[in-house]
């Protein structure tokens, strides 16, 4: 029996004669033929709101609130002032976090790191990131992000979904909503994490949900130990084979059963297990790096899928590769209160190397035009010295882009001479969710889903285009 | 045949997926008689409000069409080509048009022969249907009957024949108690009436654990504070309030004021004030640097969208930061709702791992207990002379009791409650600002619209058993509907008003308005009377519909809005993970208990910390409880709660959706949960099930799905049966070890032939049949 051709009529055939609630639009297009996007480019059934520059998209995300003035934004003049009081005229009226209790004896401290020049861009970037310096002529370094929240879990929140109340989809929801996927072996929307370097602030699950959208939108997170993806291991005791056969059973068997059911569903279960099925095989597949040159393993730093945030940045090459539309590389370690010093050389360590192989190693593939790598945290940290750290921050803070269209070897917008307010340029974490969905061809004010009686967007009633970096 | 008219708000979305589903009913969208509640409001509400309705901070041109008064400078009665309105949508200059082109609000040509057509008929506004008083349009005993047939007659439709008996039964055990029945229940249900049968489940203790399921969404329980560390906190006695609340019948009335004022009711019990944990449900933080005000401005809004959730049906979330845009409720009507809560003790930022204040519950025994060391203590006290050395014996005999106080104490169960105190002055928040006190002051008081509380005499503020009580009272429309709709849904698979979130302009028109009217009065005029509406939902003849698709019915009325077959749809996770373990003889059926712990993926809760967390999966009996007892992480709910579509209850969740994945098909085949079930199945097949191959089969069919195989499934399934045996006859040892999966221990007489039935089972528990109710 052609099986494919079989599953594939079942849904067409059941779909038309569907109500068709909650599907996305462009997601409809996908449904009909998965790889529109992929194998004929832009033409799909349903017109894309605007032409896309990009197709994927890899965030490395830096959770913890990385400081900006020890990465990016290089603050001569702060360097002067330390150890001298914070002019009040800055902080005055302005949410503090830890340092409430200290709002009176505010101090300025120096970086900690001394900056350099890199490539012909001559972008300033911190010692701790020498590789990163290295890829400077790619990236776009943003100075000037802000948000709305000062402790981590709901500025994580604010960060991935736009709004600060859970139950909000996440972008990678939104996008594989709206976009679809391009594979139809892997989850379009996928989680990676890894830890190390300083305090390791819990993340929520929150982060990458699929909030009010349908549940096959939800992010999907890779374990670094045990199975890669939760239940994906056939039962200890059971071939391969075996287990094909129980598959092949099941979907047989509700075949059967929807002869006298007539039901709908059972032709989409029939799909989802031909799906779990093809993971069973894709994802181990993912996960053995044997098939990588050593010059390649080396180029990232790693030997294999250790969960390492190196790994982690080739797994995300890989998936790239294989269609996975949105992928999250988390790694936790970057809230330095204290130790600052030697925490963010600590932790630096552990994302440097990644970050620019990745960079390189997509450019070197031609994957840099249509894949957009993000390095961003949910903020920043303050120029006043919290003992021998800093506190969370969220006026101004650094983060950069490269690929996927945006513009390579830039830096946009500025912070004060104290790195405190973002002052020129600035970008909210809505303006960026814009760009984001604009260079992926996506109008951000039509990405729409309705729920409790309005249409929610990404960007709530916010966000415009940063026409500066594209 | 006559078609539908599909409801117009639901007509763009349509339009833009499939014009071509789209046109066979457009044609006829128009109806004789235009009505304002029906036809234009959502048309008005979804394309106009937002700049010509009730914030009138946004308000363009002075203009608003929400009310009759509002918009008489621009609408004619009777002459739509004179209405400045008409003129306006159906312009071609983009200046003129409305709406404005940069919006992306549109209207259909449909939308436009509407509000045409009802200019012509005289324009006439009418209030927005939840906010007026329900009327009984019928006398019937069991009006449900009635409305359905009424409407289907006017659409020249018939109901669907009743499904066939045993589909009934097996409905009903899944509708009432959330499990399938067994071969011999579905027997003795053969054998009784229908309304026998809706008797015996109702007095079953497992139907207060399936109503409770859809009640903990909505006041969004769970086991975990839910931000940053998301550390434990303890009101499992609160769910069990809510079982046992059900299964005595409690009248929704007495259940709404001891929830959200059961600590202020006279001399409270401990029952009443377990209730009042509900007003301490909201998630809370304890994340160093969190700043209280803040947080406390987090929790107040919390609280003012889930209670207008879950007893208005309303989206007064909307007006945090300002007016409502579709709604009559006021941004000040947002912060005097939260004001009802300002007399919670709590704190905006709590030390690690407290939450007081708390209640503890002591068992009898741990109360005698206590008794008897508050007598010892002081007694050996007494014992040591002031002076004495420390290494006197009466001191070690102190310390040991001491401890074994601490020790009774640690072991109990606490329980977060409401308390009382003075009350926080509560400001007006300009855009949802906490750090602006420039706010005006505001009271406890109901949205404006809805009426008023008068103040008790000799009384300063209302207090939250003064809004519990009128949130049950007659003059509130909203209370009795929005329950009402949502039990609706739980026996007919979706709403009489499809929105369950939301009654107001932006909800969906109720298909049947009356019929959901006639329900909400008899549930009052009941006394609130819960069993008693489940049973007049679940008696009708439109309940024992079979559920079978008809092809005339899905172009007419493709969400099945007009009732003519019963629904279909997949069982909730909770239920996914009962009926497996119920099957399997698995389950423990006890009622209530602390929180268990399912087998989970190792390290799960890996990106946890403060402190971090190790998952010790449930031994024994705690390992087979039912899913509603499963222990409730809010930032990582338990995976195969999670693709099952479980809700995280970090936020209010009225509704579920039913998500259909691979991540699903990757747990009912790989979960050991499942794979323990069809295990265990197997072994009650080859002992309960007969000797050969086919009567085992029949036998298993029937436990799972009440039904007898067909040939051709039976077929199919004996070709999966030679295959695996074939292959754990070549491999003894993975047989062996194919057995192995779950805890409980291995009896298998013949590994070979478990082994190969505990295939079959799988394939089995894989049927969208046995998880989903026809």
């Amino acid at each position: 029996m052609d099986y494919q051709r079989f599953l594939l009529d079942q849904t067409r055939r059941h779909f038309l004669k569907r109500n068709t609630k909650g599907i996305g639009t462009l997601a409809l297009a996908s449904l009909l033929n998965q790889n529109s996007l992929g194998s004929e480019g832009a033409s799909n059934a349903l017109p894309i709101h605007i032409p896309a520059k990009c197709k994927r998209v890899i965030w490395l995300y830096m959770a913890g609130g990385p400081s900006h003035l020890e990465s990016f934004d290089y603050k001569p003049k702060l360097a002067e002032m330390n150890g001298k009081p914070m002019p009040k005229s800055i902080t005055e009226g302005q949410q503090i976090a830890q340092l409430q209790s200290q709002a009176n004896q505010l101090k300025c401290f120096g970086p900690q790191h001394n900056f350099s020049r890199h490539g012909k861009s001559g972008q300033m970037i911190s010692d701790v990131f020498p590789q990163i310096g290295e890829i400077a002529d790619d990236i776009c370094v943003v100075k000037s992000l802000n948000t709305e929240q000062i402790n981590h879990d709901p500025a994580h929140t604010f960060m991935n979904t736009g709004s600060i109340i859970p139950g909000r989809p996440s972008m990678g929801s939104w996008l594989t909503y709206g976009l679809g996927s391009e594979t139809e072996n892997l989850p379009g929307f996928v989680v990676l994490t890894s830890a190390g370097g300083g305090q390791g602030q819990p993340i929520a699950a929150r982060q990458w949900n699929n909030g009010f959208l349908p549940g096959r939108f939800q992010g999907v997170e890779f374990q670094s130990s045990g199975d890669p993806v939760h239940y994906i291991s056939r039962p200890k005791g059971l071939s391969d084979a075996g287990q094909e056969d129980v598959i092949r059973a099941s979907q047989r068997m509700n075949a059967l059963g929807d002869e006298a059911l007539d039901d709908p569903e059972i032709a989409t279960k029939i799909n989802q297990y031909e799906m779990a099925f093809r993971m069973q095989t894709s994802v181990p597949e993912l996960v053995d790096f044997s098939d990588e040159p050593k010059h390649i393993l080396d180029m990232y730093g790693t030997e294999g899928a250790d969960g390492s945030f190196a790994a982690n940045c080739l797994m995300a090459r890989r998936m790239a590769e294989r269609g996975v539309r949105f992928i999250q590389c988390y790694h936790r370690g970057w809230d330095h209160h204290g130790g600052l010093k030697k925490g963010m050389e600590q932790t630096a360590k552990f994302v440097d190397q990644g970050s620019a192989a990745l960079v390189k190693d997509l450019k070197q593939r031609g994957m840099l035009e249509d894949t957009m790598v993000i390095w961003a945290g949910e903020f920043g940290r303050t120029p006043m010295a919290q003992g021998s750290g800093r506190d969370h921050h969220i006026k101004g803070f650094s983060g950069w882009l490269a690929g996927g269209g945006i513009k390579p070897g830039i830096s946009y917008g500025e912070t004060d001479d104290f790195g405190y307010h973002a002052v020129k340029d600035i970008v909210h974490v809505h303006d960026l969710h814009a760009t984001i969905l604009h260079q992926l061809g996506i109008d951000h004010k039509k990405l729409t889903y309705r729920f409790q009686g309005r249409d929610f967007r990404l960007t709530d009633v916010h966000g415009k285009l940063v026409k500066g970096i594209i | 045949m006559k078609h539908l008219s599909i409801k117009p708000s639901i007509l763009p979305v349509l339009c833009r997926f499939i014009p071509a589903l789209f046109a066979i009913s457009l044609a006829h969208a128009v109806p004789e008689k235009v009505t304002f509640n029906k036809d234009i409001r959502p048309i008005l509400s979804d394309k106009c409000f937002a700049c010509h309705g009730f914030d009138k901070n946004t308000r363009e041109a002075e203009l608003r069409l929400d009310t009759a008064e509002g918009a008489a400078s621009v609408i004619k009665p009777g002459d739509p080509d004179k209405s400045e309105l008409f003129q306006h949508i159906t312009a071609h200059d983009p200046d003129e048009i409305m709406p404005p082109p940069e919006t992306i609000k549109k209207l259909t040509d449909a939308d436009r022969n509407l509000i045409r057509k009802w200019i012509e008929q005289g324009a006439e506004y009418e209030s927005h249907w939840a906010y007026l008083k329900p009327v009984r349009h019928s006398s019937d005993k069991n009006a449900i009957d009635h409305f359905i047939t009424k409407e289907l007659k006017e659409q020249d439709l018939k109901a669907s024949p009743p499904a066939k008996k045993w589909r009934l039964v097996r409905r009903l055990y899944q509708d009432l108690i959330g499990l399938p029945p067994t071969t011999q229940e579905m027997e003795e249900g053969l054998e009784m009436g229908h309304a026998q049968l809706v008797d015996h489940l109702l007095a079953s203790p497992h139907y207060g654990e399936k109503m409770a399921i859809p009640w903990l969404d909505l006041v969004r329980y769970a086991d975990s504070v839910g931000y940053h560390g998301d550390q434990l906190v303890t009101v499992s006695p609160y769910r069990d309030y809510v079982i046992n609340s059900f299964n005595a019948n409690k009248s929704f009335e007495e259940f709404t004021r001891e929830q959200i004022a059961g600590d202020l009711l006279p001399n409270p019990t401990e029952e009443q004030l377990i209730a009042s944990g509900y007003n301490r449900l909201n998630m809370t933080s304890e994340e160093g640097g969190a700043q209280a005000k803040e947080y406390l401005a987090k929790y107040a809004g919390d609280r003012v969208r889930t209670t207008s959730s879950v007893w208005l049906g309303a989206t007064l979330g909307c007006a945090e930061c300002h007016d409502h845009k579709f709604d009559p409720y006021l941004t000040k009507d947002f912060y005097t709702m939260a004001a009802f809560f300002a007399d919670l003790e709590e704190k905006g930022v709590y030390s690690a791992r407290t939450r007081p204040p708390q209640i503890f519950l002591y068992t009898d025994e741990e109360k005698a207990r206590f008794a008897e060391l508050d007598k010892a203590i002081p007694e050996s006290k007494a014992r040591i002379p002031k002076d004495a050395p420390k290494e006197h014996p009466e001191r070690a005999v102190l310390k040991k009791l001491e401890d074994e106080k601490k020790k009774v104490h640690g072991a109990a169960l606490s329980m977060v409650i409401s308390k009382a105190v003075k009350p926080r002055t509560v400001r007006v928040l300009a855009r949802g600002n906490w750090m602006d006190d420039s706010g005006e002051i505001v009271l406890p008081a109901i949205p404006e619209f809805l009426g008023k509380i008068n103040l008790p005499e000799g009384k300063e503020r209302l207090t939250r058993l003064d809004l519990a009580n009128w949130i049950t009272s007659p003059e509130n429309p909203l209370t009795a509907r929005t329950f009402t709709n949502r039990l609706w849904k739980q026996f007919y698979g979706s709403g009489i008003s499809g929105n369950l979130d939301d009654l107001g302009s932006q909800g969906d028109w109720p298909m049947h308005p009356e019929l959901l009217d006639w329900l909400a009065l008899e549930f009052v005029e009941s006394g609130w009377d819960i069993k008693q509406l489940v049973r007049t939902m679940v008696n009708s003849e439109t309940y024992k519909q079979s559920s079978y698709p008809r092809s005339e019915l899905r172009e007419v009325d493709p969400y099945n809005q007009l009732f003519a077959r019963q629904a279909r749809f997949r069982l909730d996770a909770e239920l996914v993970r009962d009926s497996a373990l119920s099957i399997s003889d698995l389950l423990v059926r006890d009622v209530g208990g602390k929180s268990v712990r399912p087998y989970q993926p190792a390290k799960y809760y890996q990106h946890l910390n403060f402190p971090r967390r190790n998952y010790q999966a449930s031994k024994g009996n705690d390992q087979y409880r039912r899913g509603v007892y499963t222990h409730w992480q809010r930032t990582f709910l338990h995976p195969m709660m999670k693709s099952f579509d479980a809700p995280s209850r970090e936020e209010c969740a009225a509704d579920r959706p039913s998500s259909n994945t691979p991540l699903q098909a990757l747990v009912l085949l790989n979960d050991p949960t499942f794979l323990e079930a069809a295990r265990v199945f197997s072994e009650r097949i080859l002992s309960e099930g007969g000797e050969d191959f086919q009567s085992r089969l029949t036998w298993a069919f029937q436990e799972t799905v009440s039904r007898k195989p067909n040939e051709n499934e039976s077929s199919e399934m004996k070709i999966l049966y030679e295959k695996q045996r074939a292959r754990f006859e070549k491999d003894p040892v993975a047989a062996a070890e194919y057995l192995k999966n779950g805890d409980s221990p291995v009896s298998a007489k013949d590994p070979i032939e478990s082994a190969t039935w505990m295939s079959l089972s799988r394939v089995l528990f894989n049927l969208h049949e046995m998880i989903a109710r026809y």
